[in-house]
């Protein structure tokens, strides 16, 4: 994959947490519906075994899924997770791009079902399901 | 910046060897009852644009704290995250202080099953369970 960003790609990580970490991109939709991020791994991503930690992989699935739970619902709703389920199935290494495919399965008036994986390459390294919950909805 | 956030009373500073736990920390710690409490403080660089925790820092914060207990069930023998799941169940603040105990539930050989309930102020806002891979271990 071409480093990030490349023309079009969107900086997802303006505030908090996510620009503590970042910078995380946003990268157009495939034509199936599949919804893409990236980001480049840097030297504050990872463990002392020399691969990413653990929880940049979770943080950034994270942001991806309640990014696309939130286009699904229709994008102005606040959106929250309420579960999130993960399998490290590979390490990912400095300089790795690493690029987040995410599936909308179902949106519902109050919640959004979703699963995701990370790849570098197309190495699978993590994959996830989750559940956001649509803010003021029952 | 770590250094300049106060440990909630009891606690102390956690020596940290990941990059990105140092990154993302301070982490603070204190041992009850012969197995480590940990605890964060909620800053700026730990929420999103609505002042609410990160849904990825909490996941960070498990697989940090749920980590350090498998190392202390395996007398530090090196060990990777298999899977992780969590359940958000309700929003933590800037500000608040988050803790868990980490509850071994079994160790084999190979695996270490874990699992933590973490609390604001006494109310569980958050759980994880986990499995563990011990390297080298069949």
């Amino acid at each position: 994959m071409d480093p990030i960003p490349r023309k079009d790609d969107e900086d997802i990580s303006l505030t908090g947490f996510n620009r503590h970490v970042g910078p995380l991109h946003r990268l157009a939709s495939t034509p199936d519906g599949t919804e893409r991020f990236a980001f480049t791994v840097e030297a504050k991503h990872m463990n002392a075994s020399a691969v990413v930690h653990g929880g940049m992989l979770m943080a950034f699935i994270d942001v991806a899924m309640s990014h696309s739970a939130r286009s699904a619902a229709g994008g102005a709703a606040l959106l929250s997770t309420v579960a999130l389920n993960c399998d490290f199935v590979s390490p990912a290494r400095l300089g790795d791009t690493i690029e987040a495919r995410v599936r909308v399965n179902r949106c519902t008036r109050s919640v959004v079902f979703l699963s995701g994986q990370l790849f570098a390459e197309e190495c699978l390294l993590l994959a996830a399901t989750g559940l956001w919950k649509i803010a003021g909805s029952r | 910046m770590s250094d300049l956030v106060a440990p909630p009373p009891g606690f102390t500073p956690m020596t940290l060897a990941d990059p990105f736990e140092r990154h993302v920390g301070p982490v603070f710690e204190k041992t009850v009852a012969e197995s480590r409490r940990f605890a964060i403080r909620i800053g700026e660089q730990h929420v999103n644009v609505r002042g609410i925790l990160h849904g990825g820092m909490l996941a960070t914060f498990a697989d940090l704290a749920l980590g350090a207990a498998v190392m202390d069930a395996a007398a530090n023998a090196p060990s990777v995250t298999l899977s992780m799941q969590m359940q958000y169940l309700k929003p933590a603040r800037l500000g608040d202080i988050v803790e868990v105990q980490p509850e071994l539930l079994r160790r084999t050989r190979a695996l270490v099953f874990i699992r933590g309930d973490f609390t604001v102020a006494g109310e569980i806002v958050f759980a994880a369970m986990s499995t563990w891979k011990l390297l080298g271990q069949h």
